[in-house]
């Protein structure tokens, strides 16, 4: 049972089926292959929203959207980044990847999983049917913070079918993450104990066991709103003895581990992606897996450093500056583990690896911002500012995107059986990683000017307007860059290099899957996983073998 | 060695508190600090603009020297680095290093704290003068204690301590005057408070910084720090049914809407407009609200809407 030096480029068998082999597919990699065309789709559509806002802000009072669009604008641009890109993005990921990754022939629910992926793009055609709404899309910001989001305030059914795409991503979720935590747990291959698992099958369990945990939370939130709007009821209005405080509370318990949601899968693709490319073994593999696990439970614990303005007791606030300090420790293990992994290797420097190194230079900047919002005082001057707005791009484009990008350019040859165009993608790396800083170096310094988020226009000139109009060509660079990525997705279609099993020369077992797996994922029988690195087992094995037959 | 320890980071200090000047209002740093408590805030920033900036430095200092050290220079991909699983004593230095960092960022926080958020006693200038802000949309109003109203522009004399009461009675608002300390939001039914004093005569911008709604991005307003003559002017000026008063809320009020020279904007036209020339359809307009005109004066007490309506019907109501 040697492994095959030059396969057969398997033919997949969506090539045989058609649409509707797609529709009824239960295959964990179609679904995968669904997910994330469909969030890549929806991430054009919030990267356009987004270009309107910066132009929209390119000079001071500027006409070229209304202030109503403006709201409508930053609302469904960042639901949209969040909830239909980068979990479902990454969901999709996990779903392709972790049955390889742990050498199972599927997800442990098959039809549960095609559930998820319905659910989610449903969710998705609901909130953006909101702009034939009555009223408009939503516009009281992702964060929909009563008493604004009530109906008293946000009249229409935009709110309304806000509510109800949360509701349905919500679902899709919940069903995903207990399909991975059933998958993880029961399925992986003989001899693959927890730590021999890939690092990032450790970060969907994370991430699918938040979700777990917080999921519930915001469903309850959220149809508490719906009743506020709907039925009459007031558990959000102070004036009939409801709390206002108490939507930010719900919200931000789910929300802030949400936010771990989105970077863990992110940093465990990064986890993958530096160590192939550097020829070593990841740095502390067990540092980078626990950090993983001390990171979400951390992230519990944290999330009233989001209402540190709403005037909290001086107890409270500490606490909550403590607990946010904390997160910074298993990050910074995290940081030093991948500077560590680079340390002595042989670097080659890929796309995927341009993008993971782009993360550990980006995300080290979003982390260390991150400082200034922990310290409660500090936070009551960049809170809310474009402060604020500069720091989670650089952890969530910056960090979970190019991540995304780097195991896109990583894993599609294994998806699709063809290498994506190398000189593009670097094309690609440079333009979104010089266009990223462009676009939000300069605001955090509007915000430590003054200027808050969410606003539709300024008055100011002068730096005001100078950052802007720099931050605006810098999404415009960027945009260039994602562009050039879809280009290079539509000509490698039928062109892209084919390639065997292990293009990347990897580590861990879907490597060992023919490129594009067959339905049955594997085509030998998986071997006895004896340590982190199967592949590389495998490939020493073969080696020594070769040796002894050639003496 | 300690000594250098020791005169390291003071010229550190020293070389950024000149740096400070030289960047002042670039947004390298927080604004201009014109108040104990937003001063404080700022030295708060400073040191952890330093310990961070070391940080970047080491951290994309070795990314960058282990790029250019370790690349591959043409080897092949199927020959290994040097095949190192970790170092525990590195792993735990790692750990152990970013907490004593963090707890002393942590312990400048709290030993900051008593300036930023305890209201300093009466002083020269006289005890504290406890102003009430209201925020609705989209303006801010100025309760004084001698029963004087304010909209969008609050006068504080020199020096003095003025203590806020920031409530809403629509939607959350922020109150933000980056100068002169942190922002505090308002929120309908909670009673927040904060404080400042301001140092230099100026005039000072405040914003909302909380998305209250469509205007959100026009709740602006100032804060003038003035002599204490001028102060008792302001007040002068401001009591009862004041046509200062009436401008006032037609500037920081209606003009949001309805054009600075009442022309029609995103509201309609208020030259000649029926309602504004009378003062009783207009108060019923002010309190209620209509269509997408929120209830700008439903918290208003009568003098207030006095001030508004014979100032518009003067002004508009061709009266």
């Amino acid at each position: 049972m040697a492994a095959r030096a030059e396969p057969q480029p398997y033919r997949a068998d969506w090539k045989r089926g058609g649409i509707t082999g797609w529709i009824t597919s239960v295959d964990h990699k179609r679904i995968g292959i669904l997910y994330i065309g469909t969030s890549l789709f929806f991430f054009l559509l919030g990267g356009l929203l987004s270009l309107f806002m910066r132009a929209q802000l390119a000079t001071p009072n500027e006409h070229f959207v209304t202030r109503n669009q403006y709201n409508e604008l930053f609302t469904v641009h960042g639901t949209t980044m969040i909830f239909l890109v980068v979990v479902p993005i990454l969901a999709g990921f996990g779903n392709f990847l972790v049955p390889l990754m742990i050498g199972a022939r599927d997800m442990a629910f098959p039809r549960l999983n095609a559930f998820s992926y319905w659910m989610f793009l449903f969710g998705g055609v609901v909130l953006y049917s909101s702009f034939f709404a009555k009223g408009g899309p939503p516009k009281a910001g992702w964060t929909s913070y009563v008493p604004l989001s009530e109906l008293q305030y946000s009249p229409g059914h935009g709110q309304d079918l806000w509510i109800l795409a949360l509701h349905m991503l919500a679902i899709s979720s919940l069903a995903g993450a207990i399909n991975f935590v059933a998958t993880i747990h029961n399925m992986r291959t003989a001899g693959m104990t927890w730590t021999r698992m890939p690092l990032f099958v450790w970060s969907i369990e994370a991430y699918a066991v938040l979700l777990i945990l917080i999921l519930p939370v915001i469903g309850a939130g959220l149809t508490m709103l719906l009743l506020d709007r709907q039925v009459g009821t007031h558990f959000f209005v102070p004036d009939e003895g409801g709390n206002a405080l108490l939507y930010q509370h719900i919200f931000w318990f789910f929300g802030h581990p949400e936010v771990y949601v989105l970077i863990l899968p992110a940093m465990g693709m990064i986890s993958e992606i530096i160590p192939v490319f550097s020829r070593k073994p990841i740095f502390g593999y067990k540092a980078v897996a626990f950090s993983t696990i001390g990171i979400a439970f951390i992230s519990m614990l944290v999330w009233a450093h989001h209402m540190f303005a709403v005037g909290l007791s001086w107890g409270l606030q500490s606490f909550f500056m403590i607990t946010t300090m904390l997160v910074a420790v298993p990050t910074g293990v995290k940081i030093l583990n991948w500077l560590a992994t680079t340390w002595r290797g042989n670097l080659l420097f890929d796309t995927p690896m341009l993008f993971a190194l782009g993360f550990i230079a980006i995300f080290t900047i979003g982390g260390l911002t991150g400082i200034y919002l922990a310290a409660f005082p500090l936070d009551w001057q960049v809170h809310d500012s474009y402060f604020v707005v500069a720091h989670f791009h650089y952890v969530m484009f910056g960090g979970s995107v190019f991540a995304i990008f780097g195991g896109l350019f990583y894993w599609w040859p294994k998806i699709f059986g063809r290498m994506l165009d190398e000189r593009l993608g670097k094309w690609t790396f440079w333009l979104m990683f010089v266009g990223f800083n462009v676009t939000f170096m300069p605001q955090h310094f509007l915000g430590l000017l003054g200027m808050p988020r969410r606003v539709y226009t300024y008055d100011q000139g002068g730096l005001w307007e100078a950052y802007n109009l720099a931050s605006t060509i810098g999404a415009g660079v960027m945009a260039l860059g994602v562009l050039i990525f879809f280009v290079n997705v539509f000509r490698t279609r039928h062109r892209g290099r084919r390639v065997g099993n292990d293009p990347w020369v990897a580590d861990t077992l879907e490597w060992f899957a023919p490129s594009p797996p067959p339905p049955e994922n594997f085509t030998q029988p998986v071997p006895y996983v004896q340590s982190a690195r199967p592949l590389r087992d495998l490939r020493l094995k073969l080696k020594e073998r070769d040796a002894r037959v050639g003496a | 060695m300690s000594r250098l320890c020791l005169a390291l980071p003071a010229a550190l200090l020293l070389a950024l508190a000149s740096a400070a000047a030289a960047v002042a209002d670039t947004g390298l740093a927080p604004v201009t600090p014109e108040s104990p408590n937003a001063n404080a805030i700022r030295q708060t920033y400073w040191l952890i603009l330093i310990v961070t900036g070391v940080i970047f430095v080491l951290v994309e200092g070795a990314l960058v020297l282990f790029i250019v050290r370790f690349r591959g220079r043409g080897r092949a991909r199927a020959q290994d680095g040097a095949q190192i699983h970790g170092a525990t004593k590195l792993e735990t230095a790692s750990t152990i290093v970013p907490v004593l960092i963090l707890a002393g960022i942590a312990a400048f926080v709290f030993v900051k704290l008593p300036t930023i958020k305890n209201v300093p006693p009466a002083n020269a200038a006289g005890g504290a003068l406890k102003i009430e802000v209201v925020g609705q949309q989209y303006y801010w109003q100025f309760h004084y204690p001698g029963g004087q109203v304010a909209v969008r522009r609050m006068v504080v004399p020199l020096e003095r301590v003025v203590e806020l009461t920031v409530v809403s009675p629509d939607v959350i608002h922020s109150w933000w005057v980056p100068a002169l300390g942190g922002k505090i939001d308002a929120i309908p039914g909670r009673v927040n408070h904060t404080w400042f004093k301001a140092e230099k005569l100026g005039h000072y911008e405040v914003r909302c910084a909380e998305l209250c709604g469509l205007e959100h991005a026009h709740m602006t307003g100032f804060v003038d720090v003035v002599t204490p003559a001028a102060y008792s002017k302001f007040l002068a000026d401001h009591t009862g049914a004041a046509t200062a008063l009436g401008k006032e809320i037609f500037d920081g009020v209606c003009a949001t809407c309805h054009g600075l020279s009442g022309q029609g904007d995103y509201g309609p036209r208020l030259i000649g407009n029926g309602v504004v020339a009378d003062p009783k359809a207009l108060e019923q307009l002010l309190r209620a609200g209509k269509n997408k005109m929120p209830p700008v004066g439903a918290s208003w007490n009568q003098d207030t809407m006095d001030a508004a309506t014979s100032y518009l019907k003067g002004r508009f109501g061709g009266g």
